[in-house]
């Protein structure tokens, strides 16, 4: 008898629970974002959680950076295993259109995010549109920006009164800046990841910008002077190598290693290495350090820059599973300001206008930036970790450590470019 | 006693029939299906058109299959013979040997080849670095200057084949101690009976009757070196990718950065002829060289 009201009482427990299910719409997430900013994404993901309980649940899972992430999201779509959103850089998009991986979004689905073509920077919404057609909402812009180390700076006498470092606006000032420091006693004015082509790509790209050219005009790529304009801009950081003011052969986390541990002043890296800095100097273990837009070593002002957007994979979504997403969406866009601890400067407009933000440091010294952003070419073999990368990296490592001609490595990119 | 033949066979294809099936299903289908669709244009995933012999023919004037070409050639010149002659030396070593301490020497050696390759890599990495590796620190109290090892086309393969040697000879000696504990002691003892000098009984007894070993840990190491994909890609990362290619490593590079699935397709096929043929010839040369003696 009691055996019977136990079973009882269960099926009726496992009723309630399955209904309670029923009604919480699940959204499954997958990300990138393995370091720094992914402890703050999962934080936020918590956030919505706990304000959407018994509506949406998202579920997510964070997987490896680069061609393994982009990999799984095409066979995922291609066996309809997809998740329901994704992160998903705007430089990869044209790839992934021309694979029929993404879902567009549409006017109705901003319309019901609540957010438009007015909330973002131009050059961001750009980025992820194909065609007058988008296909994903930009999250953030990341930049790469310049480290420094106020102390080493200051001791060296070329930190201004403001804090941020002499000779920002030449190329000779910026070399000044950095004889300076190597004459006080520095070992590396400025630590470069000159080991990994790919991450230099970053600096190189916004040193061809700042001189106006491009990668691919027509799709042809390096036509008319832009080889010159390549050219000079390896030589410039060849010149560096040749005079010692940046360090050789050094890896990813060797040149964080080297900044963190003053031996190199300066650091040109992605926003994404705030929460490290932030951190380390929290728990004091860190210099007095600031950041800011590259120097403008050419005519005028560019910087590399790329976002971490939402896509929808395509395949079939049932309308309430869509909705959900949207809503996932909308409201990480419109709570991007915490996101904002994670460096990076969130791509929706109302957030980066509001006093906070303003106030957000070091974030609010190089948001400017945001006017002078240049994306990837639009192409499917431009993008992180896509094929361009590993041409220009085979040839930018040779060059930026001083063992080939700037102009010869030009050449031999562009027959390895024609080559794809 | 009669035997019915025709329920011998039934039998016996009833036996084999799930291996059959398994070795149709997950070998013979997906080599046709390659060979099909690198006769085609399709992207990774998904069909494409017809093109012919394209794809082969583009093969010829690519600088990138020339230099993965050349360098799987480079790699297993230096990595072969070599590996071979080590894995043997360090075996006779060994077998020289007794009790818990030719276990514990024999462990030692085996002990890389049980890591997986991204602990090699980290291994080599935290050794090797440029920056920050143990080993740049001893060359700077030698007064060497530092080599960026992985970074240079100069170093980067003989690098990558003595990791790799490393990491797996210790498989090598094993094969090699097996074949040294069968030849019988009796040989040895005959022969210092007739005063025969160290280097004439390795020559004489020890070569020519561990020479099937010899054979075997070639033939291995050649199928598995031509195929060298892990490594290489490791250890290339971020440096000079395209300088470093390797035939596996442009397979992975037109199939999913490129997303060319037809044209790394004809590779494959390409790579999988060069390790037939290659195999199938080192073992003839193995069995004439036996014959010979």
């Amino acid at each position: 008898m009691t055996n019977y009201k136990v079973t009882g009482s269960v099926m009726l427990l496992a009723g309630f629970m399955s209904t309670a299910a029923q009604a919480e719409v699940v959204v499954e997430w997958w990300d990138f974002l393995g370091g720094g900013d992914g402890v703050r994404m999962k934080q936020l993901i918590e956030e919505f959680n706990a304000e959407h309980a018994g509506e949406i649940s998202i579920q997510a899972t964070t997987l490896e950076w680069g061609v393994p992430f982009y990999t799984k999201v095409q066979t995922s779509v291609a066996v309809g295993e997809a998740p329901d959103i994704m992160t998903y850089h705007a430089s990869r998009i044209p790839l992934a259109v021309s694979q029929n991986v993404l879902s567009e979004i549409t006017a109705d689905d901003w319309a019901t995010m609540g957010l438009g073509e007015g909330d973002f920077a131009s050059a961001t919404w750009d980025a992820v549109t194909i065609d007058s057609a988008q296909y994903a909402v930009p999250l953030d812009t990341h930049p790469i920006v310049l480290y420094y180390n106020k102390e080493l700076l200051s001791a060296a006498g070329v930190l201004t009164d403001d804090g941020v470092p002499m000779g920002m606006d030449s190329l000779e000032g910026f070399t000044e800046t950095m004889r300076a420091l190597q004459s006080n006693g520095v070992k590396f004015p400025l630590g470069s990841v000159t080991a990994d082509g790919n991450f230099m790509f970053r600096t190189i790209y916004s040193l061809v910008g700042q001189q106006g050219g491009e990668l691919i005009t027509d799709g042809e790529f390096l036509t008319g002077d832009n080889a010159e304009k390549l050219a000079n801009a390896l030589a410039v950081l060849q010149d560096w190598t040749n005079e010692g003011l940046q360090s050789t052969y050094t890896d990813y986390p060797a040149t964080v290693a080297l900044f963190t541990s003053g031996e190199a002043a300066m650091m040109i890296n992605g926003v994404w290495e705030v929460p490290t800095m932030t951190d380390l100097n929290a728990a004091g273990n860190l210099f007095e350090w600031g950041a800011v837009e590259l120097p403008m070593i050419f005519d005028q002002r560019a910087t590399y820059a790329d976002s971490h957007s939402f896509a929808i994979p395509a395949g079939d979504m049932d309308p309430e599973t869509r909705a959900a997403t949207l809503e996932v969406m909308s409201w990480m866009l419109k709570n991007s300001l915490f996101w904002a601890t994670a460096g990076h400067i969130p791509a929706y407009a109302p957030v980066t206008a509001t006093a906070e933000y303003a106030a957000m440091e070091p974030n609010a010294t190089y948001s400017p930036l945001t006017a002078n952003m240049i994306f990837d070419p639009k192409s499917p073999l431009a993008g992180v970790a896509g094929p361009i990368f590993d041409v220009m990296s085979t040839y930018f490592v040779p060059t930026l450590n001083g063992e080939m001609d700037p102009t010869e490595a030009v050449e031999e990119i562009i027959i390895e470019l024609n080559d794809m | 006693m009669l035997r019915n033949t025709r329920r011998e066979t039934l039998v016996a294809l009833v036996l084999i029939a799930p291996f059959l099936a398994i070795y149709g299903l997950t070998f013979v289908y997906p080599t046709v299906a390659m060979v099909n669709l690198s006769f085609t244009d399709a992207p990774l995933i998904g069909p494409g058109q017809w093109v012919g012999f394209d794809n082969y023919t583009r093969l010829a004037g690519e600088r990138r299959f020339d230099t993965a070409f050349w360098n799987t050639a480079y790699f297993v010149a230096l990595s072969v013979i070599p590996g071979t002659f080590v894995a043997m030396v360090i075996a006779l070593g060994v077998s020289r040997l007794t009790g818990r301490m030719q276990a514990l020497v024999l462990a030692l050696f085996f002990l890389p080849y049980i890591l997986p390759v991204s602990v090699v890599y980290r291994l080599w990495d935290w050794t090797l670095n440029f920056q920050f590796g143990i080993a740049m620190y001893v060359f700077d109290i030698w007064g060497i200057e530092r080599v960026p090892i992985f970074k240079t086309t100069t170093w980067f393969m003989p690098a990558v084949a003595f990791v790799t040697i490393w990491w797996t000879c210790g498989f090598s000696i094993l094969l090699f101690l097996a074949g040294l504990r069968a030849i019988p002691a009796e040989i040895y003892e005959a022969a210092s009976l007739d005063n025969t000098g160290r280097w004439t009984m390795f020559r004489r007894i020890t070569w020519p009757l561990l020479w099937p070993v010899t054979a075997l840990v070639t033939t291995i190491q050649l199928i598995l070196q031509l195929k060298i994909f892990d490594q290489v890609y490791l250890f290339s990362t971020g440096g000079r990718p395209n300088d470093n290619l390797v035939l596996v490593y442009y397979i992975f590079q037109r199939a999913f950065v490129n997303n060319q699935g037809g044209r790394a397709a004809a590779i494959a096929v390409v790579l999988f002829l060069i390790v037939v043929i290659v195999s199938v010839l080192n073992f003839q040369l193995m069995r004439l060289a036996e014959r010979r003696k």
